[in-house]
């Protein structure tokens, strides 16, 4: 009797879980061609505080701007992604928490994708706005990171190929972000170990030295890049700090590969920085194979959501030309909404696209775990 | 005949029965007539149930695959929940690179041998340096007639005040140069004096051991000077008139005394720095030297079961300085110190040394304590990097409105702005919380495992408070983020509360038992024969006499809390919520000099209630010491 009880008590458990992720689900399948002043009122009568997790801080001026129009109160949340999956873990689980979240490592989101936890909705006010590759899921912005340069001094390192990098002589000279404290950074590694970019990289590579690459032990040019790249960089412990430091007087011959939106700081002394794509753009070369890379940014609505209407809300908010401001305001954030320009001054998107490394989710779950355990080795 | 037996016989057992009953009611009533085992009982099953329980969840995770090592995991054809060895091979038996670059390029061994070792390494040399350090100096103004006492004790516990990472980025400031570590600044050191320290002295083992041993001295200077100050002077006495020398006094009557103090130092000193993760940060990334929490830290976002075996590895370490400990108080030998008769300790003469001692002890802790106070306050004016000319500085950043500095966030100084007091009285209400309550138990525990000395009972209890402590924080809070969503009234504020109490009961705990070791029972006892209530006789006699003691095992818990970040960053419900957490947001985000200034904002308001202590009650964290 007690096992039959028991075994009761679990299956309703189990189905009112499934109904609960059911309901948000369904709640957004039905509502994407609802009108905006349709979705406002549903929003309005919604109850309880709307929480939103992001991992860019300008989240929280976003939040602000969309509680004061809407009359909406909003509690934003700035934490660092795999904070905002352990919570979403936890949260999922428990069928409370946030509502909304806006998040990076395309990787790791697939699954939480797949088995329903986030759920994607992209606005109908936006749909011929969006590709179609970043409309699943809804990828809200991209950002950037490239190599840029300290301008002083006589040993600039303007470089037009990355291959000038594994250069003994660059050793110390480069500064990276540790790629086991941002999962980004690491899945820009993985990429160079594709296809693709390792025949870019032994083209490269083939272009400066003039002759054919030598992989020796290594499986392709992306890994033995990797492993000449990784030892001469020293690592900083956040992009506004890499930015900081680079940008020094006496930091003369260094290079990092950080944030381009982090030159936005007034703690970084930007007279003293180059981007190298905009040194090439302007003097008529391109940096081979590539000037950097990019991740998108993502905006999912939480299965656990208690206000669905207010998410989508929000994500509406968030794609349109006002909910972009906090971060068109400066160079580096770029809208996955085609009518919304780059600042002026900044590179487009489309640009970027063909000059930067930008990750595969599905290449990176496949050869992630490999990579990680090679890059591992020269992080010591 | 048989029936007449037999029912005499169960009429027998029935008395029996009854009388056997009765017995065990009153051995129950004279056992729980004690206010001591009602206590250890209470606290036995509040710390199973608060700390054991989230212990075993925390070796549970070792075994399962999380959501961010289903890509690793995918190849063995393992998913989500599933029950897994693969962490330990990944972590602990992984010692082939798979090429030609052998064993120290093997996972296992950059994951977790190498940061084993440093910080074993590191953690020893903290230990011993927080101990040396907090130690003589609390000799030196305990028992000598050193000058300039008030100051020095004073300021001795600033560095405990402020973060830790502070007095890191301090040192890195200093004597970071273009010759090593990233390379790209000179610090005040290499471009005011022109002196380039070597790379040694400023990033890795040796600046992150001694900033944490200057951090973590306070603990030996409170525990050791408390002991000292309040030991019977009958003991020294004695031996002075039996004309032993002074160095042999200090070796066969002084260092025993307070060797069950220097342990708890010990252990509270180790378990810290296996778990510090912002100093090793700041002062060893550059130079790619990492310890166990760093590498914690970056694995518990992509492979949290190794994360959790290093959790467990450095709570093993923490387990056997605990049995150790637990050794030494548990033995035969006696500590009390405190009894019903009083003395006047005799102070050291240093004569002349008493000037230079006090000098070279003033220059140092203006270093450590006030000089990154300056610093941190010209930071918070200055506009532009770099530039301290008078023009490039201003008060905008604490009072000013309508600023242009930021494109986003913050638009007035940091007393002007809503959040920043919103975020203060959370803070505040939060360390008070968690300060009375640690520090209530912490007497509590205190007392009951004192009196009960040597009991099983006791030795549960005294061990299950301590566990919170050997527990990485980082660890602590993803466990209790957990438990919160099991069990629905474990919320917001309460959340807060519970775990920062739980995480800083052992501080208060330590304190009490080490200060309920020292008192005699016969203090109690007289009281005890006149028939006072247990509870008038803690209010009347107990407190009242160890009252320093007892208070610094309220203020440690609520200094450790007000800036305490790694523990409460997964569990505040926005980062805005406390003012660690938004110093932490505004550091990253390269809002300098508003993080400096809540910085100073912290260490002030902290400063303020610890003097607010002094005046209304007397006592002060450093008051064991005090002159």
């Amino acid at each position: 009797m007690k096992k039959i009880l028991t075994l009761l008590l679990a299956l309703s458990l189990v189905l009112t879980s499934v109904a609960a992720l059911a309901d948000v689900k369904q709640t957004v399948v039905d509502a994407k061609d609802i009108s905006h002043e349709e979705l406002v009122e549903k929003a309005k009568a919604e109850e309880g505080t709307f929480i939103v997790y992001g991992n860019t801080s300008r989240i929280a001026t976003a939040a602000e701007d969309f509680a004061a129009l809407y009359g909406i109160t909003v509690e934003s949340s700035n934490l660092k992604d795999g904070e905002i999956y352990t919570k979403l873990d936890n949260e999922i689980a428990a069928k409370q928490g946030a509502d909304m979240v806006m998040i990076q490592d395309g990787a790791n989101l697939t699954y939480y994708v797949e088995d329903g936890s986030l759920i994607n909705y992209v606005p109908a006010s936006v749909k011929a706005n969006v590709n179609e590759k970043d409309a699943m899921p809804l990828v809200h912005q991209y950002t950037n990171k490239l190599f840029i340069y300290n301008n002083g001094g006589d040993n600039v390192p303007a470089i037009k190929n990355v291959w000038e990098l594994t250069d003994p002589s660059m050793k110390g000279n480069i500064i990276f972000k540790n790629p086991e404290l941002e999962k980004v950074n690491m899945n820009f590694l993985v990429m160079l170990t594709s296809d693709e970019w390792s025949e870019k990289l032994a083209k490269a590579y083939e272009e400066l030295k003039g002759e054919k690459i030598e992989l020796g032990e290594y499986k392709n040019a992306g890994y033995k890049w990797i492993a000449e790249f990784l030892p001469n960089c020293s690592f900083g412990s956040s992009d506004t700090k890499i930015a900081e430091e680079v940008s020094q007087e006496t930091a003369t011959g260094k290079i990092g590969l950080f944030v381009l939106s982090k030159l936005r700081s007034s703690s970084v002394l930007t007279e003293n920085l180059t981007v190298a794509q905009y040194d090439a753009t302007e003097k008529g070369y391109v940096v081979e194979p590539f000037a950097g890379f990019m991740y998108p940014i993502y905006t999912l609505i939480s299965s656990a959501a208690g206000r669905p209407y207010t998410a989508m809300l929000f994500i509406e908010y968030l794609m349109s030309q006002e909910g972009f401001k906090p971060w068109g305001k400066s160079i580096g954030a770029y809208s996955s909404n085609t009518a919304i320009l780059p600042l002026e001054g900044d590179l487009g998107l489309d640009v970027w696209r063909e000059t930067l490394v930008i990750e595969d989710p599905e290449f990176v779950l496949d050869a992630g775990d490999d990579v990680r355990t090679f890059v591992s080795k020269f992080l010591q | 005949m048989l029936e007449t037996k037999s029912f005499t016989q169960k009429g027998d057992t029935g008395k029996q029965n009854r009388i056997c009953l009765s017995r065990l009611l009153g051995l129950m009533r004279s056992w729980f007539s004690k206010p001591a085992n009602i206590i250890l009982l209470f606290f036995l099953i509040a710390l199973v149930l608060l700390t054991l329980y989230p212990l075993v969840t925390m070796l549970g995770e070792m075994f399962i695959v999380h959501n961010n090592e289903r890509s690793a995991v995918r190849s063995l054809g393992l998913k989500k929940g599933d029950f897994t060895f693969f962490h330990f091979e990944r972590l602990l038996l992984m010692l082939s690179d798979g090429g030609s670059m052998g064993i120290t390029r093997s996972n296992s061994w950059i994951q977790f041998y190498q940061p084993l070792f440093n910080t074993l390494i590191v953690s020893l040399a903290s230990s011993f340096i927080a101990i040396f350090f907090g130690g003589v100096v609390s000799f030196l103004v305990t028992r000598t007639n050193i000058k300039c006492k008030r100051f020095i004790s004073g300021v001795f516990v600033f560095p405990y005040i402020m973060p830790a990472w502070t007095l890191a980025l301090f040192w890195q400031n200093f004597f970071k140069n273009v010759e090593i570590g990233l390379g790209t600044s000179n610090g005040i050191l290499a471009s005011v004096f022109g002196i380039f320290m070597p790379e040694w002295f400023v990033y890795g083992a040796f600046p992150i051991s001694v900033v944490l041993g200057l951090h973590y001295a306070p603990f030996a200077y409170i525990l050791i000077g408390g002991i000292l100050r309040n030991m019977d002077a009958n003991l020294e006495e004695a031996a002075t008139m039996l004309k032993t020398p002074r160095s042999r006094i200090i070796w066969r009557i002084t260092l025993p005394i307070v060797k069950p103090a220097m342990l708890s130092t010990f252990l509270l000193v180790l378990a810290s720095s296996m778990s510090a993760y912002s100093v090793p940060v700041f002062l060893g990334s550059p130079v790619k030297f990492y310890m166990l929490s760093t590498k914690m830290k970056s694995l518990m976002d992509t492979a949290s079961g190794q994360a959790y075996i290093i959790a467990t590895v450095m709570i093993l370490f923490g387990v056997s300085i605990l049995m150790l400990n637990q050794k030494v108080t548990n033995s035969r030998k006696q500590f009390t110190t405190v009894t019903g008769k009083s003395g006047q300790v005799s102070l050291i003469d240093l004569k002349g040394a008493r000037y230079v001692l006090a000098g070279i002890l003033v220059v140092v802790l203006l270093f450590v304590a006030v000089v990154p106070l300056i610093t941190f306050a010209l930071e918070s004016f200055i506009i532009k990097a770099g530039d301290y000319s008078i023009s490039n500085m201003t008060l905008d950043f604490w009072i000013g409105r309508d600023l242009q500095y930021l494109e986003q966030g913050d638009n007035s100084g940091i007393l002007l702005s809503p959040k920043v007091w919103n975020a203060l009285g959370n803070s505040l209400l939060l360390a008070i919380s968690c300060s009375v309550v640690a520090g209530t138990c912490g007497i509590l525990v205190g007392y009951g495992v004192a009196r009960r000395r040597g009991s099983k009972l006791a030795n549960w209890v005294n061990s299950l408070s301590f566990f919170p402590y050997l527990m990485p924080s980082l660890a602590f809070g993803a466990i209790y983020l957990a438990l919160s969503y099991r069990v629905p009234w474990l919320r917001g504020f309460l959340l807060l509360a519970i775990a920062g109490s739980i995480k800083y009961l052992p501080f208060a705990s330590r304190s009490g038992i080490s200060t309920m070791l020292q008192l005699s029972g016969e203090i109690e006892e007289a009281a005890l024969i006149m028939g006072v209530p247990w509870w008038k006789r803690m209010l009347k006699i107990i407190f009242p006499i160890q009252k320093s003691s007892f208070l610094s095992g309220y203020l440690l818990p609520m200094v450790s809390c007000m800036r305490e970040l790694s523990l409460f960053v997964l569990l505040v419900p926005t980062s805005n919520a406390l003012l660690t957490t938004m110093l932490m947001q505004y550091s990253e985000k390269g809002w300098a000099q508003f993080g400096n200034a809540i910085n100073l904002l912290i260490i002030f308001v902290v400063t303020l209630i610890t003097v607010l202590v002094n005046k209304l009650t007397g006592a002060s964290i450093d008051k064991g010491v005090g002159a």
